[in-house]
Protein backbone atom coordinates (compact mmCIF):
# COMPACT_ATOMS: atom_id res chain seq x y z
CA UNK A 1 0.00 0.00 0.00
CA UNK A 2 1.68 3.33 -1.22
CA UNK A 3 0.43 6.21 0.80
CA UNK A 4 0.38 8.72 -1.92
CA UNK A 5 1.85 12.09 -0.38
CA UNK A 6 3.32 14.29 -3.01
CA UNK A 7 5.45 17.06 -1.33
CA UNK A 8 6.41 20.39 -3.60
CA UNK A 9 9.66 20.32 -5.39
CA UNK A 10 12.46 21.42 -3.45
CA UNK A 11 11.96 25.46 -3.29
CA UNK A 12 15.20 28.00 -3.15
CA UNK A 13 15.97 28.33 0.40
CA UNK A 14 14.85 31.68 1.87
CA UNK A 15 17.25 34.70 2.32
CA UNK A 16 19.61 33.43 5.46
CA UNK A 17 22.92 35.36 5.68
CA UNK A 18 25.35 33.36 3.67
CA UNK A 19 28.60 35.84 4.17
CA UNK A 20 30.09 38.06 7.12
CA UNK A 21 28.36 40.98 5.67
CA UNK A 22 24.98 40.42 6.29
CA UNK A 23 25.80 40.00 10.26
CA UNK A 24 27.16 43.58 9.93
CA UNK A 25 26.15 45.84 12.34
CA UNK A 26 27.18 50.02 12.80
CA UNK A 27 28.68 50.55 16.05
CA UNK A 28 30.98 53.27 18.15
CA UNK A 29 34.20 53.23 17.13
CA UNK A 30 37.42 55.32 18.77
CA UNK A 31 40.41 56.25 17.52
CA UNK A 32 43.77 55.72 19.48
CA UNK A 33 44.15 59.01 20.13
CA UNK A 34 41.11 58.78 22.69
CA UNK A 35 42.16 58.61 26.34
CA UNK A 36 40.58 55.85 28.33
CA UNK A 37 38.62 58.29 30.51
CA UNK A 38 36.83 58.93 27.01
CA UNK A 39 36.03 55.26 26.59
CA UNK A 40 35.10 55.42 30.31
CA UNK A 41 32.36 57.88 29.64
CA UNK A 42 31.39 56.35 26.36
CA UNK A 43 30.05 52.75 28.90
CA UNK A 44 28.29 54.90 30.51
CA UNK A 45 26.86 56.83 28.23
CA UNK A 46 25.90 53.67 26.00
CA UNK A 47 25.45 50.84 28.78
CA UNK A 48 23.85 48.62 25.93
CA UNK A 49 27.73 48.70 24.25
CA UNK A 50 29.39 45.90 24.95
CA UNK A 51 32.33 46.65 22.64
CA UNK A 52 34.43 49.54 21.15
CA UNK A 53 36.52 48.54 18.15
CA UNK A 54 39.61 51.09 18.09
CA UNK A 55 40.82 52.01 14.31
CA UNK A 56 43.81 53.80 12.90
CA UNK A 57 42.91 55.25 9.59
CA UNK A 58 40.52 52.99 8.64
CA UNK A 59 42.37 49.88 10.32
CA UNK A 60 41.43 48.17 12.99
CA UNK A 61 43.79 47.89 15.78
CA UNK A 62 42.01 46.69 18.72
CA UNK A 63 39.26 45.64 20.51
CA UNK A 64 37.82 46.98 23.98
CA UNK A 65 35.63 44.69 25.95
CA UNK A 66 33.51 46.40 28.44
CA UNK A 67 33.80 44.38 31.69
CA UNK A 68 37.83 43.81 31.37
CA UNK A 69 38.32 47.56 30.42
CA UNK A 70 35.95 48.37 33.45
CA UNK A 71 37.57 46.25 35.73
CA UNK A 72 41.21 47.62 35.26
CA UNK A 73 39.66 51.17 35.47
CA UNK A 74 38.24 50.15 38.93
CA UNK A 75 42.36 49.26 40.13
CA UNK A 76 43.80 51.46 42.24
CA UNK A 77 45.92 53.99 40.82
CA UNK A 78 44.96 52.74 37.22
CA UNK A 79 42.90 55.71 36.35
CA UNK A 80 45.44 58.11 37.51
CA UNK A 81 47.81 56.48 35.46
CA UNK A 82 46.05 55.48 32.47
CA UNK A 83 42.90 58.16 32.17
CA UNK A 84 44.72 60.66 30.19
CA UNK A 85 46.48 57.95 28.52
CA UNK A 86 45.55 56.15 24.82
CA UNK A 87 42.55 54.24 24.92
CA UNK A 88 44.60 51.59 23.72
CA UNK A 89 46.45 50.39 27.13
CA UNK A 90 43.48 48.45 27.55
CA UNK A 91 42.06 46.82 24.15
CA UNK A 92 42.68 43.67 23.02
CA UNK A 93 45.21 43.87 20.09
CA UNK A 94 44.46 40.36 18.47
CA UNK A 95 40.63 40.38 17.72
CA UNK A 96 38.80 38.43 15.15
CA UNK A 97 38.93 40.81 12.52
CA UNK A 98 36.46 39.10 9.33
CA UNK A 99 36.50 40.13 5.53
CA UNK A 100 33.13 41.14 5.11
CA UNK A 101 33.06 38.49 1.98
CA UNK A 102 33.33 35.24 4.14
CA UNK A 103 30.84 33.00 4.42
CA UNK A 104 29.13 31.54 7.31
CA UNK A 105 30.74 28.54 7.59
CA UNK A 106 34.31 29.61 7.30
CA UNK A 107 33.42 32.46 9.68
CA UNK A 108 32.28 29.90 12.56
CA UNK A 109 35.43 27.79 12.07
CA UNK A 110 37.65 31.09 12.81
CA UNK A 111 35.26 32.18 15.36
CA UNK A 112 36.32 28.75 16.62
CA UNK A 113 39.71 28.62 16.49
CA UNK A 114 39.70 32.59 18.06
CA UNK A 115 38.38 30.57 21.22
CA UNK A 116 35.62 32.03 23.79
CA UNK A 117 36.28 36.04 22.82
CA UNK A 118 35.20 35.59 19.57
CA UNK A 119 31.82 34.49 20.88
CA UNK A 120 31.48 37.15 23.79
CA UNK A 121 32.86 39.72 22.38
CA UNK A 122 32.06 39.25 18.41
CA UNK A 123 34.38 40.18 16.03
CA UNK A 124 35.44 43.38 13.77
CA UNK A 125 34.16 43.06 9.80
CA UNK A 126 36.63 44.91 7.24
CA UNK A 127 36.34 45.31 3.81
CA UNK A 128 39.83 45.06 2.23
CA UNK A 129 41.72 45.27 6.01
CA UNK A 130 39.13 48.57 6.49
CA UNK A 131 36.77 48.71 9.14
CA UNK A 132 32.95 48.53 8.09
CA UNK A 133 31.52 47.41 11.19
CA UNK A 134 31.37 44.73 13.78
CA UNK A 135 29.55 41.02 14.15
CA UNK A 136 28.02 39.82 17.66
CA UNK A 137 28.91 35.81 18.56
CA UNK A 138 25.09 35.34 19.34
CA UNK A 139 23.96 36.37 15.69
CA UNK A 140 27.34 34.28 14.15
CA UNK A 141 25.08 31.12 16.57
CA UNK A 142 21.88 32.16 15.25
CA UNK A 143 23.05 32.07 11.61
CA UNK A 144 24.44 29.14 11.76
CA UNK A 145 21.91 27.68 14.02
CA UNK A 146 19.52 28.27 10.96
CA UNK A 147 21.93 27.50 8.01
CA UNK A 148 22.24 23.96 9.65
CA UNK A 149 18.55 23.75 9.81
CA UNK A 150 18.42 25.38 6.07
CA UNK A 151 20.30 22.93 5.14
CA UNK A 152 19.03 19.47 6.77
CA UNK A 153 15.47 20.77 5.41
CA UNK A 154 16.94 21.23 2.07
CA UNK A 155 18.40 17.56 2.15
CA UNK A 156 15.23 16.18 3.36
CA UNK A 157 12.63 17.66 0.73
CA UNK A 158 14.92 16.73 -1.54
CA UNK A 159 14.76 13.50 -0.45
CA UNK A 160 11.06 13.47 -0.07
CA UNK A 161 10.82 14.50 -3.79
CA UNK A 162 12.74 11.50 -4.26
CA UNK A 163 10.13 9.23 -2.80
CA UNK A 164 7.97 10.70 -5.56
CA UNK A 165 9.98 9.94 -8.33
CA UNK A 166 10.55 6.05 -6.78
CA UNK A 167 6.99 5.82 -6.11
CA UNK A 168 5.84 6.84 -9.57
CA UNK A 169 8.61 3.89 -10.79
CA UNK A 170 6.27 1.65 -8.74
CA UNK A 171 2.98 2.97 -10.09
CA UNK A 172 2.46 1.40 -13.53
CA UNK A 173 3.21 -2.05 -11.91
CA UNK A 174 0.95 -1.55 -8.85
CA UNK A 175 -2.05 -0.22 -12.09
CA UNK A 176 -1.54 -3.43 -13.86
CA UNK A 177 -1.78 -5.44 -10.95
CA UNK A 178 -4.98 -4.35 -9.74
CA UNK A 179 -6.20 -5.05 -13.50
CA UNK A 180 -4.82 -8.59 -14.44
CA UNK A 181 -4.26 -9.78 -10.78
CA UNK A 182 -7.13 -8.39 -8.68
CA UNK A 183 -6.65 -11.00 -5.81
CA UNK A 184 -3.10 -9.40 -4.87
CA UNK A 185 -1.58 -7.95 -1.75
CA UNK A 186 1.61 -5.24 -2.01
CA UNK A 187 3.32 -3.67 1.15
CA UNK A 188 6.13 -1.79 -0.20
CA UNK A 189 7.71 -0.38 3.01
CA UNK A 190 11.17 1.75 2.72
CA UNK A 191 12.81 1.64 6.16
CA UNK A 192 13.81 5.43 4.85
CA UNK A 193 11.74 7.87 3.10
CA UNK A 194 13.13 5.86 0.24
CA UNK A 195 14.77 3.01 -0.31
CA UNK A 196 16.65 -0.58 -1.82
CA UNK A 197 13.59 -2.60 -2.36
CA UNK A 198 11.50 -2.43 -5.46
CA UNK A 199 8.80 -4.30 -7.31
CA UNK A 200 8.15 -4.92 -10.98
CA UNK A 201 5.16 -6.37 -12.75
CA UNK A 202 4.83 -6.53 -16.47
CA UNK A 203 1.75 -7.87 -18.61
CA UNK A 204 2.38 -10.13 -22.09
CA UNK A 205 -0.24 -11.77 -23.85
CA UNK A 206 0.29 -15.09 -22.22
CA UNK A 207 1.21 -14.38 -18.52
CA UNK A 208 2.90 -12.36 -16.22
CA UNK A 209 6.31 -11.43 -15.13
CA UNK A 210 7.16 -10.18 -11.60
CA UNK A 211 10.22 -9.32 -10.10
CA UNK A 212 10.53 -8.76 -5.89
CA UNK A 213 14.02 -6.85 -5.44
CA UNK A 214 16.07 -6.13 -2.47
CA UNK A 215 19.25 -4.12 -3.87
CA UNK A 216 22.04 -3.75 -1.31
CA UNK A 217 21.55 -0.98 0.72
CA UNK A 218 18.54 1.41 1.76
CA UNK A 219 18.03 5.28 2.17
CA UNK A 220 19.07 6.77 -0.77
CA UNK A 221 22.08 4.69 -1.98
CA UNK A 222 19.78 2.07 -1.93
CA UNK A 223 16.73 3.87 -3.86
CA UNK A 224 19.63 5.09 -7.06
CA UNK A 225 20.23 0.91 -7.11
CA UNK A 226 16.34 0.47 -8.00
CA UNK A 227 16.53 2.27 -10.29
CA UNK A 228 19.39 1.39 -12.12
CA UNK A 229 17.61 -2.01 -11.78
CA UNK A 230 14.97 -1.46 -12.83
CA UNK A 231 15.89 -0.21 -15.90
CA UNK A 232 18.38 -2.73 -16.98
CA UNK A 233 15.31 -5.03 -16.11
CA UNK A 234 12.84 -3.36 -18.48
CA UNK A 235 15.66 -3.73 -21.09
CA UNK A 236 16.18 -6.95 -20.90
CA UNK A 237 12.42 -7.66 -20.47
CA UNK A 238 12.17 -5.61 -24.31
CA UNK A 239 14.32 -7.74 -26.11
CA UNK A 240 14.39 -11.32 -23.92
CA UNK A 241 12.10 -14.04 -23.07
CA UNK A 242 10.04 -13.05 -19.62
CA UNK A 243 9.02 -16.90 -20.02
CA UNK A 244 13.18 -17.93 -18.68
CA UNK A 245 13.14 -16.37 -15.70
CA UNK A 246 16.54 -17.62 -14.81
CA UNK A 247 17.78 -16.48 -18.01
CA UNK A 248 16.72 -13.08 -17.37
CA UNK A 249 18.14 -13.07 -13.92
CA UNK A 250 21.53 -14.14 -15.62
CA UNK A 251 21.63 -11.55 -17.85
CA UNK A 252 20.69 -8.78 -15.35
CA UNK A 253 23.86 -10.30 -13.25
CA UNK A 254 26.13 -9.90 -16.03
CA UNK A 255 24.55 -6.19 -17.12
CA UNK A 256 25.35 -4.81 -13.44
CA UNK A 257 28.25 -5.99 -12.90
CA UNK A 258 29.68 -4.94 -16.06
CA UNK A 259 28.10 -1.43 -15.68
CA UNK A 260 29.75 -0.99 -11.54
CA UNK A 261 32.21 -2.87 -13.33
CA UNK A 262 32.44 -5.20 -11.01
CA UNK A 263 33.80 -7.83 -12.68
CA UNK A 264 37.36 -7.57 -12.07
CA UNK A 265 39.63 -7.64 -9.58
CA UNK A 266 38.81 -6.66 -6.04
CA UNK A 267 39.09 -2.57 -5.62
CA UNK A 268 38.37 -1.51 -1.87
CA UNK A 269 37.15 1.11 -2.59
CA UNK A 270 35.08 -0.07 -5.74
CA UNK A 271 31.32 -0.49 -5.00
CA UNK A 272 30.26 -4.59 -4.28
CA UNK A 273 26.31 -3.87 -4.77
CA UNK A 274 24.02 -5.96 -6.21
CA UNK A 275 20.56 -7.58 -5.17
CA UNK A 276 18.62 -10.45 -3.58
CA UNK A 277 15.79 -11.22 -5.94
CA UNK A 278 12.93 -13.86 -7.06
CA UNK A 279 11.90 -13.74 -10.64
CA UNK A 280 8.53 -15.20 -11.72
CA UNK A 281 6.95 -16.04 -14.86
CA UNK A 282 2.86 -17.11 -14.62
CA UNK A 283 1.41 -18.55 -17.45
CA UNK A 284 -2.02 -18.11 -16.99
CA UNK A 285 -3.52 -20.56 -19.08
CA UNK A 286 -1.68 -23.29 -17.82
CA UNK A 287 -1.52 -21.73 -14.10
CA UNK A 288 2.30 -22.76 -14.10
CA UNK A 289 4.36 -20.59 -12.13
CA UNK A 290 8.34 -20.38 -12.91
CA UNK A 291 10.43 -18.55 -11.12
CA UNK A 292 14.14 -18.46 -10.54
CA UNK A 293 15.36 -16.62 -7.24
CA UNK A 294 18.56 -15.12 -5.29
CA UNK A 295 17.92 -15.65 -1.70
CA UNK A 296 14.82 -14.77 -1.86
CA UNK A 297 12.36 -17.85 -0.97
CA UNK A 298 9.03 -18.64 -2.47
CA UNK A 299 6.24 -19.64 -0.39
CA UNK A 300 2.78 -21.30 -1.74
CA UNK A 301 -0.18 -21.98 0.08
CA UNK A 302 -2.64 -24.13 -1.52
CA UNK A 303 -5.55 -24.22 0.66
CA UNK A 304 -7.92 -27.82 1.53
CA UNK A 305 -9.45 -29.34 -1.44
CA UNK A 306 -13.31 -29.88 -1.24
CA UNK A 307 -15.20 -31.69 1.58
CA UNK A 308 -11.93 -33.14 3.24
CA UNK A 309 -11.00 -31.91 6.56
CA UNK A 310 -7.23 -31.57 5.89
CA UNK A 311 -5.33 -28.28 5.96
CA UNK A 312 -4.36 -25.84 4.02
CA UNK A 313 -0.52 -26.82 3.03
CA UNK A 314 2.28 -24.43 2.29
CA UNK A 315 5.33 -25.50 0.53
CA UNK A 316 8.77 -22.95 1.17
CA UNK A 317 10.98 -23.11 -1.46
CA UNK A 318 14.23 -21.33 -0.54
CA UNK A 319 16.15 -18.87 -3.59
CA UNK A 320 19.54 -20.10 -4.54
CA UNK A 321 22.59 -18.72 -2.38
CA UNK A 322 24.14 -16.00 -4.60
CA UNK A 323 23.07 -13.14 -4.94
CA UNK A 324 22.84 -10.65 -8.22
CA UNK A 325 25.59 -8.87 -9.72
CA UNK A 326 27.93 -8.69 -6.81
CA UNK A 327 31.79 -8.85 -6.64
CA UNK A 328 31.80 -12.43 -5.05
CA UNK A 329 29.49 -13.66 -7.78
CA UNK A 330 30.92 -14.94 -10.95
CA UNK A 331 30.02 -13.20 -14.04
CA UNK A 332 29.39 -16.74 -15.40
CA UNK A 333 26.86 -17.96 -13.03
CA UNK A 334 23.44 -19.12 -14.49
CA UNK A 335 20.56 -19.25 -12.36
CA UNK A 336 18.12 -22.30 -12.83
CA UNK A 337 14.35 -22.20 -12.89
CA UNK A 338 11.92 -24.20 -10.74
CA UNK A 339 8.21 -24.49 -11.68
CA UNK A 340 5.44 -25.54 -9.85
CA UNK A 341 1.39 -25.72 -11.14
CA UNK A 342 -0.83 -23.54 -9.13
CA UNK A 343 -3.82 -25.68 -7.72
CA UNK A 344 -7.15 -23.69 -8.29
CA UNK A 345 -7.19 -20.83 -4.71
CA UNK A 346 -3.11 -21.28 -4.79
CA UNK A 347 -1.27 -18.58 -3.53
CA UNK A 348 1.65 -17.19 -3.99
CA UNK A 349 3.85 -15.33 -1.29
CA UNK A 350 7.57 -13.30 -1.74
CA UNK A 351 9.05 -10.81 0.79
CA UNK A 352 12.55 -9.45 1.30
CA UNK A 353 14.57 -10.08 4.37
CA UNK A 354 13.25 -6.61 5.97
CA UNK A 355 10.46 -8.58 6.56
CA UNK A 356 11.77 -11.99 8.35
CA UNK A 357 14.75 -10.84 9.89
CA UNK A 358 12.99 -8.12 11.36
CA UNK A 359 13.95 -8.44 15.20
CA UNK A 360 11.22 -8.49 17.56
CA UNK A 361 9.04 -10.09 20.28
CA UNK A 362 10.20 -10.41 24.31
CA UNK A 363 13.26 -12.23 22.79
CA UNK A 364 14.16 -9.65 20.50
CA UNK A 365 15.00 -12.21 17.40
CA UNK A 366 14.24 -12.14 14.08
CA UNK A 367 10.54 -12.59 12.59
CA UNK A 368 11.61 -15.91 11.06
CA UNK A 369 10.40 -17.94 8.26
CA UNK A 370 8.48 -20.44 10.75
CA UNK A 371 6.61 -17.52 12.21
CA UNK A 372 5.86 -16.17 8.83
CA UNK A 373 4.14 -19.21 7.79
CA UNK A 374 2.50 -19.47 10.55
CA UNK A 375 0.74 -16.70 9.76
CA UNK A 376 0.57 -17.34 6.00
CA UNK A 377 -1.67 -20.47 7.34
CA UNK A 378 -3.75 -18.74 9.80
CA UNK A 379 -5.41 -16.34 7.35
CA UNK A 380 -5.19 -17.78 3.91
CA UNK A 381 -9.08 -18.22 3.64
CA UNK A 382 -9.44 -14.63 3.42
CA UNK A 383 -9.00 -12.72 0.34
CA UNK A 384 -5.36 -11.63 -0.26
CA UNK A 385 -5.83 -7.30 0.73
CA UNK A 386 -7.17 -8.71 3.81
CA UNK A 387 -4.19 -11.38 4.45
CA UNK A 388 -2.10 -8.77 4.17
CA UNK A 389 -3.60 -6.52 6.53
CA UNK A 390 -3.54 -9.17 9.02
CA UNK A 391 0.07 -10.22 7.91
CA UNK A 392 1.65 -6.46 8.32
CA UNK A 393 -0.62 -6.33 11.46
CA UNK A 394 1.03 -9.33 13.36
CA UNK A 395 4.39 -7.69 11.63
CA UNK A 396 3.65 -4.59 13.74
CA UNK A 397 3.21 -6.30 16.60
CA UNK A 398 6.15 -8.40 16.86
CA UNK A 399 8.28 -5.64 16.27
CA UNK A 400 6.41 -3.57 18.80
CA UNK A 401 9.00 -1.02 19.58
CA UNK A 402 12.12 -2.46 17.86
CA UNK A 403 13.57 -0.16 15.22
CA UNK A 404 12.50 -1.20 11.71
CA UNK A 405 16.13 -2.75 10.56
CA UNK A 406 15.62 -2.74 6.67
CA UNK A 407 13.11 -1.73 4.03
CA UNK A 408 10.37 -4.43 3.78
CA UNK A 409 8.59 -5.88 0.53
CA UNK A 410 6.03 -8.34 0.47
CA UNK A 411 3.86 -9.64 -1.97
CA UNK A 412 1.05 -12.45 -2.55
CA UNK A 413 -1.24 -12.91 -5.57
CA UNK A 414 -3.80 -15.77 -6.03
CA UNK A 415 -4.63 -15.92 -9.84
CA UNK B 1 54.54 -20.35 20.04
CA UNK B 2 57.74 -18.96 20.06
CA UNK B 3 58.72 -15.28 20.35
CA UNK B 4 56.92 -12.70 22.00
CA UNK B 5 53.07 -12.18 20.49
CA UNK B 6 52.89 -8.66 19.65
CA UNK B 7 49.24 -8.29 18.25
CA UNK B 8 47.28 -6.16 20.00
CA UNK B 9 44.18 -7.28 21.42
CA UNK B 10 41.32 -5.48 20.22
CA UNK B 11 37.92 -4.89 22.19
CA UNK B 12 34.92 -2.57 21.39
CA UNK B 13 32.11 -1.89 22.82
CA UNK B 14 28.52 -2.73 21.30
CA UNK B 15 26.50 0.04 20.26
CA UNK B 16 22.68 0.25 18.77
CA UNK B 17 23.82 -0.59 15.28
CA UNK B 18 27.25 -2.24 16.05
CA UNK B 19 28.56 -5.68 17.45
CA UNK B 20 30.48 -5.94 20.26
CA UNK B 21 33.81 -7.22 19.27
CA UNK B 22 36.19 -8.83 21.64
CA UNK B 23 39.03 -10.00 19.83
CA UNK B 24 41.31 -11.61 22.54
CA UNK B 25 44.04 -13.02 20.16
CA UNK B 26 46.61 -13.69 22.38
CA UNK B 27 43.75 -16.21 24.01
CA UNK B 28 42.99 -17.06 20.73
CA UNK B 29 40.00 -16.21 20.96
CA UNK B 30 37.23 -14.17 18.67
CA UNK B 31 34.15 -13.33 19.90
CA UNK B 32 31.22 -11.19 18.14
CA UNK B 33 27.87 -10.24 19.74
CA UNK B 34 24.96 -8.77 19.41
CA UNK B 35 23.92 -6.70 16.27
CA UNK B 36 25.45 -5.66 13.29
CA UNK B 37 24.18 -2.80 10.97
CA UNK B 38 26.14 -0.07 10.54
CA UNK B 39 25.43 2.35 8.04
CA UNK B 40 28.89 1.75 6.49
CA UNK B 41 29.89 -1.93 7.48
CA UNK B 42 32.87 -1.79 4.80
CA UNK B 43 34.16 1.19 7.18
CA UNK B 44 33.35 -0.37 10.68
CA UNK B 45 34.97 -3.72 9.41
CA UNK B 46 37.62 -2.52 7.83
CA UNK B 47 40.06 -2.24 10.98
CA UNK B 48 38.31 -5.39 12.67
CA UNK B 49 39.08 -7.20 9.60
CA UNK B 50 42.83 -5.98 9.07
CA UNK B 51 43.57 -6.66 12.75
CA UNK B 52 42.23 -10.30 12.25
CA UNK B 53 44.39 -10.72 9.52
CA UNK B 54 47.09 -9.75 10.77
CA UNK B 55 46.85 -11.83 13.88
CA UNK B 56 45.62 -15.11 11.23
CA UNK B 57 49.20 -14.23 9.29
CA UNK B 58 51.15 -15.16 12.39
CA UNK B 59 48.83 -17.71 14.29
CA UNK B 60 49.81 -21.60 13.36
CA UNK B 61 49.15 -25.18 15.33
CA UNK B 62 46.48 -23.04 17.48
CA UNK B 63 43.24 -24.21 18.68
CA UNK B 64 41.21 -20.23 18.03
CA UNK B 65 37.68 -20.32 19.64
CA UNK B 66 35.63 -18.07 18.03
CA UNK B 67 32.19 -17.62 19.45
CA UNK B 68 29.50 -15.55 17.48
CA UNK B 69 26.23 -14.63 19.54
CA UNK B 70 24.72 -11.99 16.54
CA UNK B 71 20.77 -11.31 16.54
CA UNK B 72 20.57 -9.87 13.58
CA UNK B 73 22.78 -8.44 10.98
CA UNK B 74 21.77 -6.57 7.42
CA UNK B 75 22.78 -7.90 4.06
CA UNK B 76 26.76 -5.58 3.83
CA UNK B 77 27.49 -6.87 7.40
CA UNK B 78 27.03 -10.34 5.76
CA UNK B 79 29.51 -10.36 3.07
CA UNK B 80 31.75 -8.93 5.76
CA UNK B 81 31.12 -12.07 7.75
CA UNK B 82 31.85 -14.10 4.54
CA UNK B 83 34.94 -12.65 4.42
CA UNK B 84 35.74 -13.41 8.10
CA UNK B 85 34.62 -16.73 7.88
CA UNK B 86 36.35 -17.10 4.77
CA UNK B 87 39.76 -15.83 6.26
CA UNK B 88 39.09 -18.32 8.87
CA UNK B 89 38.06 -21.26 6.54
CA UNK B 90 42.11 -20.77 4.84
CA UNK B 91 43.95 -20.04 8.40
CA UNK B 92 42.12 -23.69 9.21
CA UNK B 93 44.88 -25.22 7.08
CA UNK B 94 47.41 -24.60 10.07
CA UNK B 95 44.94 -24.13 12.69
CA UNK B 96 41.65 -25.55 14.74
CA UNK B 97 39.52 -23.43 14.13
CA UNK B 98 35.78 -24.44 16.53
CA UNK B 99 33.12 -21.61 15.53
CA UNK B 100 30.56 -21.23 18.23
CA UNK B 101 27.40 -20.49 16.42
CA UNK B 102 25.37 -19.13 19.14
CA UNK B 103 21.55 -18.54 18.60
CA UNK B 104 18.42 -18.44 20.67
CA UNK B 105 16.46 -21.46 20.71
CA UNK B 106 13.83 -20.17 19.02
CA UNK B 107 15.96 -18.45 16.31
CA UNK B 108 15.36 -20.48 13.10
CA UNK B 109 16.92 -17.23 11.07
CA UNK B 110 20.24 -17.31 12.72
CA UNK B 111 20.34 -21.46 13.43
CA UNK B 112 19.83 -21.28 9.30
CA UNK B 113 22.59 -18.63 8.41
CA UNK B 114 24.91 -20.65 10.40
CA UNK B 115 24.27 -24.26 9.08
CA UNK B 116 24.87 -22.59 5.94
CA UNK B 117 28.30 -21.24 6.77
CA UNK B 118 28.93 -24.76 7.97
CA UNK B 119 28.17 -26.15 3.92
CA UNK B 120 30.23 -23.17 2.65
CA UNK B 121 33.61 -23.26 5.03
CA UNK B 122 33.75 -26.91 5.75
CA UNK B 123 37.48 -26.32 7.23
CA UNK B 124 36.02 -24.48 9.92
CA UNK B 125 34.29 -26.76 13.19
CA UNK B 126 30.97 -25.91 12.97
CA UNK B 127 29.53 -25.92 16.90
CA UNK B 128 26.20 -24.99 16.99
CA UNK B 129 24.96 -23.47 20.59
CA UNK B 130 21.59 -22.69 21.48
CA UNK B 131 20.78 -20.90 24.45
CA UNK B 132 17.14 -20.39 25.98
CA UNK B 133 16.10 -16.61 26.99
Amino acid sequence: MLPNHAPPPPQAATLLPRTALELKKSTIVASPELFSDDILRLFHEYPELDTIPVIEDTHPIGLINRHVFMNEMARPYVREIYGRKSCIAFMDKHPLIIEETTPIQELSFQALAAGQKALSDGFIIVRNGSYTGVGSGFDLVDAVTKLQAEKSRMVMESIEYASVIQRSFLRPSQRDLATHLPDHLLHWEPRDVVGGDFFVFRTFNDGYFIAIIDCTGHGVPGAFMTLIMASFLDRILQHDNPRDPAEVMTKMNRMIKGALAQDGDIHHDGSDDGMDTAFMWFNSAERLLTWASAKIPLFIVTPPTNNTASDAKIEQMNGERMGVGYRTTPMQHTWVNHSAHLAPGASVFVTTDGFIDQPGGKKRIAFGKKRLKNTLLEHHALALKDQGEHIMQTFRAYQAEQRRRDDVTFFGFRP
Amino acid sequence: MLGVFKMQNLKLEATSTSPEVDFQFSEHRLALRGESYPENAAAFFGPIVEALNGYLEQTQNQVIEVIIELTYFNSSSTKVLFNVFNMLNFAAASNTINLHWRYDEDDDTILEFGDDLHEDFPDINYIPESFAS
